[in-house]
C-alpha cells in the first residue's frame, strides 16, 4: 500500500468513526491502559533521568528517593573524564557520515528501484531483503582483517563504510516506497521540457521527497548511532563510538558499576536522537510503517 | 528547450537518446552497488574463503583450503550447539511475547481519542534508546538490592530476585529487556495497520449482533493476518542479530546460560583468534538465518493465499 493509499485509508476511517460511540465505558478503560502502558514503558527512562541527577549516596537508599537535591555533577564528570565528549564526537561523525552516504547512494539506487525499468531490478530488490539476514558477525571477521591489512583501523571512515553495509539497504528499501508513492507525470514532464533524467531527479523528484529523505535520513542516524559490533572490532581508541564506553561502564563489574555516571552518559545519549525523531515523528513512523509492511 | 529538440532529425537522436537513457539508469545504481559490494558481498565471499581454509597468524590471512574440516571442527564444539540453543530459546521465548503485546497495546491505542497522537509519539523513545544503554539502565532497575524494581516487588511481597546471576531468570531478563526495546515498535506498525482496516466490515459486524470476541477473532485477526506475519519477520531478523543487550547486561553468563550465538563466534574471533572456525560458525548461522527467514515468507504467504 503506498503513502497516498495509506493517507486516503486514514482520513476515511477519521471521518467515520467520528460518531457517537455506543460504549462508552470500554472507550474510557482502552485510553487508560493506553496511557498506562506508555507510563510503564517510559518508566526506565525517567528513572535514568533521576538517577543522572542523584548524588552517590541518593543512588543507593531504600526506599528510593525521588526527592532529592539534584546535582549535575555526573554530567560534567562523565563528559570531562574518560574521552566520553570525545566518543560521542566520534558517534556523531560516524552516524551522520554513514547516513549521509547511505542517503545519496541508496535514494539514487530506490529511485531506479522504483521507476526506472531496470533488467534484473526484481533480483536486487530479492538481494536487498536478503540482506537484511546477513547477520553481521559474518562481516566483522573480514572487515577486521581488511582494515588490519590496510592500516585503517581506528579511523572514522572505515567505521562509516562499515555501517554502510546496513544503512544502504534500509534507505534503499524505504527511498523506493517513497518514490512509489509519487505521481509519474512528474518527472516525466520535466524530462519533455528536456531535463535529463539525473536533472529530472534532482531538480524535480528529490525537492519534493524532502519529507521522506528526512525521515529516511534520520531512520539511518538511529541505525549508525546504537551500533556496537563493528565499533568494537574496527575500533580501539581514536575512532571508538559510545556504545563502546557503555558497554565497558555497565559491564564492570570489579570496580562495582557507577551508577550515576552510567545513567548521566545514557541520557547524554538518548537526548539527542529523541529529540530529532520526535522533530519528525510523524514521518518516521509512516516510514517506518512502510518499510516493515513492504519488507 | 522544446524548440531545440524538435529541430533535430528524429531517427539518430532518439538512439543517441536511447544509450544515455541506459547509461543514466545504470548510473543510478552504480554508487550503491558499488558500496555495497565493496562492504557486504566481498566481506561474505571472504567470511566464506576463511571458512574453507587454515588461517595463517602470522600473516592474518587464510592460507591453505582445507575443505569442510572447520565445518566439522564447529560440529563438535558443545559450546557452539550450546549458543544455538540459547539463541534459539530466546527468539522463542521473545517473539511471540512481543508480537502479542505489541498488537494488544495498539489495539488499545486504537480508541480515537485526542491524546494519541502524544502518545503514539511517545511510544516511539524505548526504540531509539541504544541497546547497550538500555541494557546498562536495566542493570540499575534490576539489581536485587539497590534497584527499584526489586523494591516495587518487595511491597507487594517478592522476595528480591537476583535477576542476572541466577541462568533462568537471566534469560528472562534478557527477554524483558529485549522485549521492552521492541514492543513499541511493533506498537507502531499495528497502530498503522489498525487504522488503515475498512470501518464498514466493523459496522456491519456490530449490526449483525457480533461481540467483542467475535470480531476480533472473525474479522480484525484474519485481516490483519499478513502485516502481523511481516511484522514477525521483521522483529525475526532484528532478534537474530541480538548482542549489544547481553554485552552490556550478563555477558554471556552465568556459565553460558545467555552466550547467544553472535557474542559466542564474537568471542572465538576476536579474544581466541579462532578465525576459521569462527567464520564457519557465522557461514552457519548465516545459512540458518536466511532458510529460516524464507520459511517465514513462504509460510505466510500461504496464510495470505488461505485467507
Amino acid at each position: 500500500m503506498s503513502a497516498v493509499d495509506t493517507r486516503a485509508a486514514v482520513g476515511a476511517a477519521r471521518s467515520t468513526t467520528r460518531r457517537p460511540r455506543r460504549r462508552a465505558g470500554g472507550h474510557a478503560f482502552r485510553i487508560w491502559s493506553g496511557v498506562i502502558a506508555c507510563a510503564l514503558f517510559l518508566f526506565p527512562i525517567a528513572w535514568m533521568l533521576l538517577t543522572s541527577f542523584k548524588q552517590q549516596r541518593d543512588i543507593f537508599t531504600i526506599p528510593p528517593t525521588i526527592f532529592f537535591d539534584p546535582t549535575i555533577a555526573q554530567y560534567i564528570d562523565v563528559l570531562t573524564r574518560g574521552g566520553f565528549a570525545g566518543q560521542m564526537v566520534n558517534t556523531v561523525i560516524v552516524a551522520v557520515g554513514s547516513s549521509a552516504l547511505s542517503l545519496i547512494a541508496g535514494a539514487m539506487a530506490g529511485y531506479a528501484l522504483a521507476r526506472l525499468k531496470l533488467r534484473g531490478a526484481g533480483t536486487i530488490g530479492a538481494l536487498i531483503l536478503a540482506s537484511r539476514g546477513v547477520p553481521p558477525i559474518a562481516l566483522a571477521v573480514p572487515m577486521f582483517l581488511v582494515a588490519r591489512n590496510l592500516g585503517i583501523t581506528d579511523t572514522h571512515i572505515t567505521l562509516i563504510l562499515a555501517y554502510c553495509s546496513f544503512v544502504i539497504p534500509y534507505v534503499m528499501w524505504l527511498m523506493r516506497g517513497f518514490f512509489l508513492a509519487l505521481p509519474k507525470e512528474l518527472e516525466e514532464s520535466a524530462m519533455l521540457d528536456g531535463c535529463s533524467r539525473m536533472g529530472a531527479f534532482f531538480r524535480i523528484i528529490l525537492p519534493i521527497s524532502i519529507p521522506g529523505l528526512l525521515s529516511t535520513f534520520i531512520f539511518s542516524i538511529v541505525l549508525a548511532w546504537e551500533e556496537l559490533l563493528f565499533a568494537l572490532v574496527l575500533t580501539n581508541r581514536n575512532a571508538t563510538t559510545f556504545p563502546v564506553a557503555i558497554a565497558g561502564m555497565a559491564g564492570d563489574t570489579e570496580n562495582g558499576a557507577n551508577w550515576g555516571a552510567l545513567a548521566a552518559a545514557g541520557m547524554v545519549t538518548v537526548v539527542p536522537v529523541v529529540i530529532l525523531v520526535l522533530l519528525v515523528q510523524k514521518w518516521l513512523i509512516r516510514g517506518l510503517a512502510e518499510g516493515a509492511t513492504k519488507g | 528547450m522544446t524548440a531545440v529538440h524538435s529541430g533535430l532529425k528524429p531517427h539518430r537522436s532518439r538512439r543517441r537518446t536511447q544509450l544515455r537513457d541506459v547509461f543514466s539508469r545504470w548510473t543510478f545504481v552504480a554508487p550503491a552497488a558499488l558500496l555495497l559490494i565493496a562492504v557486504l558481498a566481498y566481506p561474505l565471499l571472504y567470511t566464506l574463503q576463511i571458512s574453507f581454509s587454515d588461517f595463517d597468524l602470522a600473516t592474518f590471512a587464510p592460507s591453505d583450503w582445507v575443505g569442510a574440516k572447520n565445518y566439522e571442527d564447529v560440529m563438535h564444539d558443545e559450546n557452539f550447539a550450546n549458543s544455538l540453543t540459547v539463541t534459539g530459546v530466546y527468539l522463542v521465548l521473545a517473539l511471540p511475547l512481543q508480537i502479542v503485546l505489541g498488537f494488544g497495546i495498539a489495539f488499545l491505542l486504537n480508541a480515537e481519542w485526542r491524546g494519541r497522537g502524544i502518545i503514539r509519539a511517545l511510544f516511539l523513545v524505548p526504540m531509539v534508546v541504544a541497546p547497550v544503554v538500555s541494557g546498562g539502565m536495566w542493570k540499575m532497575l534490576l539489581d536485587p538490592l539497590w534497584g527499584v524494581v526489586s523494591w516495587v516487588l518487595g511491597l507487594f511481597g517478592v522476595a528480591p530476585i537476583d535477576w542476572f546471576g541466577d541462568a533462568g531468570m537471566a534469560m528472562i531478563s534478557i527477554v524483558i529487556i529485549d522485549t521492552w526495546r521492541s514492543v513499541p515498535f511493533v506498537v507502531l506498525i499495528a497502530a498503522a495497520a489498525l487504522l488503515a482496516l475498512p470501518r464498514d466490515v466493523f459496522e456491519a459486524a456490530a449490526v449483525d449482533g457480533a461481540n467483542w470476541w467475535q470480531t476480533l477473532k472473525s474479522i480484525s485477526l484474519p485481516m490483519l493476518a499478513p502485516i502481523i506475519a511481516a511484522t514477525f519477520v521483521v522483529r525475526w531478523l532484528g532478534a537474530v542479530k541480538m548482542f549489544d543487550v547481553i554485552v552490556a547486561t550478563t555477558n554471556g553468563g552465568p556459565g553460558q546460560a545467555t552466550n547467544v550465538v553472535n557474542l559466542y563466534i564474537y568471542r572465538q574471533a576476536f579474544q581466541l583468534l579462532e578465525f576459521s572456525t569462527s567464520s564457519a560458525m557465522a557461514i552457519i548461522v548465516l545459512v540458518l538465518t536466511m532458510v529460516l527467514t524464507f520459511v517465514f515468507l513462504w509460510g505466510s504467504k500461504k496464510l495470505e493465499d488461505r485467507l
